[in-house]
């Protein structure tokens, strides 16, 4: 499947984001998120594209035998359970879009932030460290020589 | 084919020990020219300056040369190995990745068999390298503090120890609950201003290199010395192979430039700086009719030996956070409670602790280097956060003995963009190796639960931890036992030298940069003073 046929089916990939990363405790799906992320990693690999289509493609197959609407039109239990199927059936496939997922989530500024970190580029700003005082080395130190003289 | 002018020497390899050798040669009024593969790393260029910098520890930061697949890199056929090979193909090498932690060998790793009846003595002892373990803290800038009881006495640390912040105080609680040896552990990333180079502003990933030069890779530390003192470094060149001479001697080596073209560089001398697995590969490469089975191998011992550290990690999940994110991710605290032999434990030699800073966000969700990924779907979210900066990591560092069939070789198909054949990598973790292990992990637990820690959890071989390469071309007194003597000269061919982290002899329970870059600077002043 090429990067444009895994875009026309956007719908679908955000419904199987937003299961395998819910919303909650103020963070957002996952399909808002990390669908980008996605689509742009198909773009740039073909190899990356390929697994990410084969996962779709049985979640989509998985899906039209279980319900006429599609995965989208299920339960988030029976959405869970047929993502497990497919995690069984295609265990490379689905650790990919489960990788590329979390990369995509995880990386996004909103829940960087929703994380308590500054969301952008670790430099030039670092990060500060309250300065504190060395725990005291005298127990250690008093232990005297450990190494075996040679 | 074009031909350079002849120098006195030709180091091969810019990476840690290439550029202390380049550097001592070069102060010594000693014509250097060294060939690396590699560019310089724009400091620009780091993932660092970018918001969506964790995503490229998986592309093209990746420490994993058959991930990162650069035009410098070259392929590493590692099926046949439980543990993947890492490095990086740059002027600094390795050094560019690091994480920069950077405890000495102590003097029982030099006397493995007198002391302990496996292995081989090196021919070389602490003492001989003290002074150079101290010369090279001054060049690379050491942040520590002096009294550690697992050493003979050391020289003052150039700056102050890496901060421990919240998560090293509670580890080291742990250590002191158990009575367990612990010490602010010695890290080359300056806490001030030093030689030049700025402080540490304790962004996190020295993984993906250090661009404001506050971590020591030889980029930033031995080269603009060594390239003042008139060496001179030619990079994206990558050596093929080492030609001989009609005397058996060394003559300089054919390489690619960075237009492809093939030259030759002559030189009086060579040293080869290539790395554990990079060196053996050019050594086999480089075949004769004097030495049909790879250059200076009459032993038949280059690539055998291979040694990593074999590493198991243990995750404890606390409570509260921990600040994680903040400060240099591999450094604050070693342990080596469990370092010298003991029968009783199971197994001979021993390993250190290393605490790692906690994990970044994407790490999290995967387990890092635990590798058990937070589940996804409804448990997802509090799985995470139950995780998210309330992970402390302990490595287990365990000293891996030297074994004959754990290898480098050529790899009969695979090559790299030149056509060169490419290394293969075979390897098996050792029953010595695996118990040492084992009882790391346990005790692991043991000091993360004293630390307050309610669950741990374990990886008992890392695969992605083949930071540490050594063995392949050790050093020795017997021609028959070893390829290169005490003072990094090979036995076969007197006039070619070995210096990175090929030459040691037995790897120690520690990370071993600090040590290879000892040994390379004692081989560099044998160099002098033999042409004297
Ligand atoms: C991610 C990571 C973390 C690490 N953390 C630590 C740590 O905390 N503490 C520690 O002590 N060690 C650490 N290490 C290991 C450390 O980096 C190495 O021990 C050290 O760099 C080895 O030095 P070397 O000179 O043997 O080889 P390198 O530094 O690897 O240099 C070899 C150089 O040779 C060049 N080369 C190879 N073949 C050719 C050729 N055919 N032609 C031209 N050039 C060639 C390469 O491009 C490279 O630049 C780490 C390594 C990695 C990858
Ligand atoms: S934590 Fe410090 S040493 Fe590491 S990359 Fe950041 S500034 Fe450099």
């Amino acid at each position: 499947m090429t990067p444009e046929r895994l875009a026309a089916k956007r719908d679908l990939l955000r419904a199987v984001l937003d299961t395998l990363v819910p919303a909650g405790d103020g963070f957002p799906e996952s399909g808002a998120l990390a669908l980008d992320h996605l689509l742009a990693i198909a773009g740039a690999s073909a190899e990356a594209g390929s697994l990410l289509a084969r996962a779709l493609d049985a979640v989509e197959t998985a899906a039209r035998a279980d319900a006429a609407r599609g995965f989208a039109g299920l339960s988030v239990a029976r959405r869970e359970d047929l993502l497990r199927a497919v995690e069984r059936l295609h265990p490379e496939a689905f650790d990919a879009l489960v990788r590329h997922t979390y990369d995509g989530f995880y990386s996004h500024p909103a829940t960087i932030a929703r994380l308590g970190l500054e969301p952008g580029p670790v430099q030039p700003r670092g990060h500060r460290i309250e300065p504190a005082a060395l725990p005291d080395l005298a127990r250690v130190a008093a232990r005297g020589p450990i190494f075996r003289r040679a | 084919m074009a031909t350079d002018d002849r120098s006195d020497v030709l180091v091969i390899g810019a990476g840690a020990s290439g550029a202390a050798v380049a550097w001592r040669l070069a102060g010594a009024g000693i014509g250097v020219v060294c060939l690396e593969q590699g560019d310089w790393v724009n400091p620009s260029a780091y993932p660092h300056w970018r918001a969506d910098w964790e995503l490229h520890r998986h592309t093209d930061w990746s420490a994993e040369p058959n991930v990162r697949r650069l035009t410098q890199d070259y392929p590493v056929n590692d099926q046949a190995s439980p543990i993947s090979p890492l490095m990086y193909n740059a002027v600094g090498g390795s050094t560019i990745h690091w994480s920069a932690h950077f405890p000495r060998f102590r003097p029982s790793d030099f006397r493995v068999k007198s002391l302990d009846g496996v292995a081989d003595d090196w021919p070389i002892d602490y003492a001989t390298l003290e002074p150079y373990f101290d010369l090279n803290d001054r060049m690379m800038g050491v942040a520590g503090i002096t009294g550690d009881p697992a050493y003979p006495p050391k020289s003052p640390r150039q700056t102050a120890p890496i901060p421990l912040d919240t998560l090293g105080l509670t580890i080291a609680r742990g250590f002191e609950r158990l009575g367990w040896h612990w010490w602010p552990s010695d890290s080359a990333i300056l806490t001030r201003d030093y030689d030049g180079r700025r402080a540490c502003v304790n962004c996190g990933p020295c993984d993906l290199g250090c661009p404001i030069g506050a971590k020591a890779s030889t980029d930033i530390t031995y080269w603009p010395k060594a390239l003042a003192a008139g060496a001179r470094l030619v990079t994206r060149a990558r050596v093929r192979e080492i030609t001989l001479g009609p005397d058996g001697l060394a003559d300089g080596a054919i390489y690619y430039d960075g237009d492809g073209r093939e030259r030759a560089q002559k030189a009086r001398a060579v040293v080869l700086a290539a790395n554990g697995i990079g060196t053996p590969r050019l050594l086999l490469n480089s075949r004769s009719a004097r030495f049909p089975d790879g250059l200076a191998n009459r032993s038949g011992l280059v690539g055998r030996n291979l040694m990593f550290h074999p590493y198991a990690m243990a995750r404890g999940v606390f409570d509260r956070p921990l600040g994680g994110h903040r400060g240099p991710i591999g450094c604050s605290i070693i342990s080596q409670e469990f370092y010298e032999t003991d029968l009783a434990r199971g197994f001979v030699r021993g390993y250190s602790f290393q605490v790692a800073r906690g994990l970044s966000p994407i790490a999290s969700a995967n387990g890092g280097s635990v590798g058990d990924r937070v589940p996804w779907g409804g448990e997802h979210r509090r799985a995470y956060a139950e995780r998210f900066d309330r992970t402390i990591t302990v490595a287990i560092i365990g000293e891996d003995l030297p074994e004959t069939d754990n290898r480098v070789d050529l790899d009969p198909t695979l090559t790299d963009s030149h056509g060169i054949p490419a290394p293969r990598v075979s390897y098996q973790l050792s029953e010595n190796s695996r118990r040492m292990l084992d009882h790391g992990i346990a005790r692991a637990r043991e000091v993360l639960l004293a630390a307050g820690a309610r669950e741990v959890a374990f990886n008992p071989l890392l695969r992605a931890g083949g930071w540490h390469l050594m063995g392949t071309a050790r050093m020795g007194r017997d021609p028959a036992t070893s390829v290169v003597d005490a003072e990094g000269r090979c036995h076969d061919v007197p006039n070619l030298y070995i210096v990175d982290g090929s030459v040691m002899v037995t790897c120690a329970g520690v990370n071993p940069t600090s040590t290879i870059q000892a040994v390379a600077l004692h081989v560099a002043d044998g160099m002098i003073r033999r042409r004297a």
